[in-house]
């Protein structure tokens, strides 16, 4: 006998015809930030031009265009950060008490929440992310990390439990260019909480908002040396981390170059700590509040235009509910907004660079080779400059693809179905990484379940790509190790 | 005249005693001077190993921290019953069973200590629990005598994980009398394996084996030159790699926080 067709087509059902319909409104807003035409270093308290004559452009890109031009610190420039980081370790930062510290860690949260407009603009041109995104959460989340790790540099004694708080002296830091302000709160916050002095180098596609936390450094009248910021690429992390001088080094980036700092400073007695790559799995169970669910993979793959370490990049759909949800979040999709970062519209910004544009168009062809379907959503054309990926669904994928085992660190999720939790679980491990996963289930048995067998370092029940200063955060096996953020933050600044 | 009847001393894996497949035995000095015979454990037998080690682990971790703690309290009174036989300095003995004491209060209490429920700003519940690295890799400093493969051994375990604890053949005589306290302590087979070898060669190994979580490893047990090669081959794979002091004093919280994970929930409310 033959089945009649179902009332609704499942792939029409949700149908919204958008495109088209909501035209980009050019940004209105004024840009309240001056960006040089040339940045050097902050070292010992000063902005300093460097001492090479090596230096590269950085280029907003949403459109393309270089902002400035910045020094890249050879030898001559890390050994004066490191020398000045440890001047002011040994003879100013480690001897001040902790509630001094603090005051000096509460005055940066508060500049940094009353310049918030400022720096999220100028974060914003140079990384490429919606104003959005900038203005409504990473400098407030930066601001509360300050604000968070200052409350705790007169009470070490406490989160070490018993042993007495001892500082390890210079930290090497090298950030990523997905959240930079963020990363720099994450960097900083608790170094100088625990007493430790810092290195820190930022990504060299988003250095100018670093370089504008250096004059709100001047502004607080931090003391010279207790945080030092050189500028440039691979080679200057490298000078950075391999540094004799340097106690500790902190990295967030990706694993391989996380692999490569750790065997560089193999034997040399340095404490480390790496938040990596990952491959987040997002599982939603039948019993799901599914609208919300939708809401939480939009969340969780293309916010920062999925460029986070964590990013939910597996969707793990249980197998009754698959093809509507896709349905659901396909009509989700459809109506996000790709284009001026400055915009506050704007849903989905810019890739960070043409490098990482170039990656994930590399994964999408990659992905269509070994036999998924390709589907590009968004409510409208991207803009004909600068560097835009459509957010993007990929199906009829399996566990062995690429592009469901590699970080591809873009807006582009990857679907797969379960029929039991065990199989949920069983796929939501099987991957090198552990970084984050998310679960969704109204089964509050289910999802503690769930949560608890995930091989992870973080999971959101019924949410996802969630942060407070007081959680930790990082990972298992080649995601990293070490936490961020909460009491754990504070244990890798720490003597053991 | 009598002739002495040789015991060759075996490894304990998996719950058992046996011999390394690779049939290597090693001529060693006893305490008192005599000639006894070792097994050698071979990377063959490691990988044999890290499977029984692997099957056991969810299980240990899973048990209670109530019967955990029991079971490594056993393990100082059947090391406490046979303290005059065991072949090391009478302050070694007093020392490792007064160890296996102490850690043995831990696995009830740890978790709470270094746990913590994270005041978010958003309406979650917000915790932050240890989980255990999974299968570790110990090598004790042969300095430290039976108190330090006590400490590697109740250090790795009260955390949950696995542990294969790496021992020179020349404590061949001593890791035998602790493998039978082991055996005879209600520990389940594969929680711990004992295995006399050439260490520095089948740390070699062990780091080439993907699945092991961590490596434990008392700073004077290896060569500086030795402990870089550790550290760069475990980078591969983003291992662990835990070095201790020794086990003068016992490990601090910090230091069992690092044979253990952070695992951070947000629950939905």
């Amino acid at each position: 006998m033959d089945n009649p067709a179902p009332p609704h087509p499942p792939d029409t059902r949700h149908r919204l015809r958008l495109a088209g319909a909501l035209e980009l409104s050019p940004s209105i807003e004024k840009h309240p930030v001056t960006i040089h035409e040339r940045y050097g270093h902050f070292i010992n308290g000063e902005l300093v031009p460097g001492q090479g004559d090596e230096s590269f452009a950085t280029v907003n890109p949403a459109t393309g265009a270089t902002l400035a031009q910045v020094a890249a610190a050879g030898q001559a420039d890390v050994d004066a950060a490191v020398a000045a980081a440890r001047k002011a370790h040994d003879e100013v930062w480690s001897k001040l008490s902790g509630l001094e510290r603090g005051k000096y860690l509460f005055r940066i949260a508060r500049r940094l929440q009353e310049r918030s407009r400022e720096f999220s603009v100028l974060e914003t041109i140079d990384n490429g992310k919606p104003i959005r995104e900038t203005r409504d959460v990473d400098l407030p989340l930066a601001a509360a990390h300050f604000f968070y790790y200052a409350g705790w540099a007169d009470k070490l004694s406490y989160a070490t439990r018993g042993a007495p708080p001892r500082s390890l002296g210079v930290a090497a830091q090298v950030i990523p260019w997905n959240f930079p302000m963020l990363m720099l709160a994450w960097k900083i916050a608790p170094a100088l909480a625990t007493g430790n002095t810092v290195v820190l180098k930022p990504a060299e596609t988003t250095p100018l908002s670093a370089m504008l936390f250096a004059e709100l450094l001047q502004e607080v009248e931090l003391p010279p040396g207790v945080v030092n910021i050189v500028n440039g690429a691979g080679a200057t992390g490298n000078l950075v981390v391999s540094h004799p001088g340097v106690n500790k080094v902190a990295f967030t980036g990706s694993t391989e170059v996380g692999r490569a700092i750790m065997r560089t400073i193999a034997g040399a007695g340095k404490r480390a700590t790496m938040e990596l790559g990952g491959k987040g799995a997002n599982i939603i169970y039948a019993d799901a509040a599914l609208d919300q669910a939708v809401e939480g993979c939009v969340d969780g793959i293309f916010f920062n235009q999925g460029h986070v370490c964590c990013a939910g990049s597996r969707l793990l759909l249980e197998e009754s509910i698959a093809e509507d949800f896709i349905a659901r979040l396909k009509r989700r999709v459809e109506t996000l907004r790709v284009g001026d970062p400055l915009d506050k519209n704007t849903d989905v910004g810019a890739i960070n660079s043409q490098g990482q544009l170039r990656t994930i168009e590399r994964y999408l062809e990659i992905g269509r080779e070994e036999g998924a379907t390709v589907w590009q959503g968004g409510a409208c054309e991207p803009p004909g400059s600068g560097y835009f990926v459509r957010p993007t669904i990929l199906t009829g994928v399996q566990q062995s693809d690429t592009v469901v085992r590699e970080e591809i660190f873009g807006p582009v999720l990857a679907c797969l179905t379960f029929r039991t939790p065990d199989e949920a679980i069983a796929k939501a491990n099987d991957s090198e990484y552990g970084l984050a996963c998310g679960v969704w289930s109204e089964k509050t048995s289910k999802v503690f379940r769930t949560a608890h067998a995930l091989n992870c370092g973080v999971v959101w029940a019924n949410g996802y790509n969630l942060f407070d200063p007081s959680s930790p955060f990082g990972g298992v096996r080649h995601s990293g190790f070490g936490r961020e953020g909460g009491i754990a933050g504070l244990w890798p600044y720490l003597e053991a | 005249m009598r002739l002495t009847v040789e015991k060759t001393f075996k490894l304990y894996v998996g719950g058992q005693f046996i011999r390394s497949e690779s049939g290597r035995v090693l001529r060693v000095r006893s305490r008192e001077g005599s000639s006894v015979n070792v097994c050698s454990a071979s990377r063959k037998d490691f990988r044999d190993a890290m499977d029984l080690a692997r099957k056991a682990q969810p299980g240990w971790a899973a048990r209670t921290g109530y019967n955990r703690g029991q079971i490594l309290y056993r393990l100082a009174e059947m090391l406490e019953s046979r303290a005059r036989a065991l072949p090391t300095e009478a302050d070694d003995v007093t020392q490792a069973i007064d160890r296996a004491v102490h850690h043995a209060g831990w696995s009830d209490k740890i978790t709470a200590l270094l746990s913590s429920l994270n005041p978010v700003a958003s309406a979650h519940v917000n915790y932050s629990m240890l989980r255990p690295l999974g299968v570790v890799v110990a090598a004790p400093d042969v300095a430290d005598g039976l108190t330090g493969m006590v400490e590697a051994l109740c250090a790795a375990t009260v955390m949950g994980n696995t542990v294969h604890l790496f021992v020179p053949a020349t404590l061949g005589e001593l890791a035998a009398a602790l493998s039978e306290a082991l055996a005879t302590c209600d520990m389940p087979g594969g929680v711990v394996n004992v295995m006399t070898a050439d260490v520095p060669e089948l740390l070699g190994w062990a780091n080439h084996h993907d699945d092991l979580d961590g490596i434990y490893v008392a700073r004077a047990a290896v060569s500086a030159e030795t402990l870089a090669g550790i550290e760069r081959e475990a980078a591969r794979v983003m291992r662990r790699v835990i070095v201790v002091a020794g086990a003068a004093a016992p490990a601090s919280p910090q230091v069992l926080e690092h044979l253990a994970e952070v695992k951070t929930v947000w629950m939905s409310s």
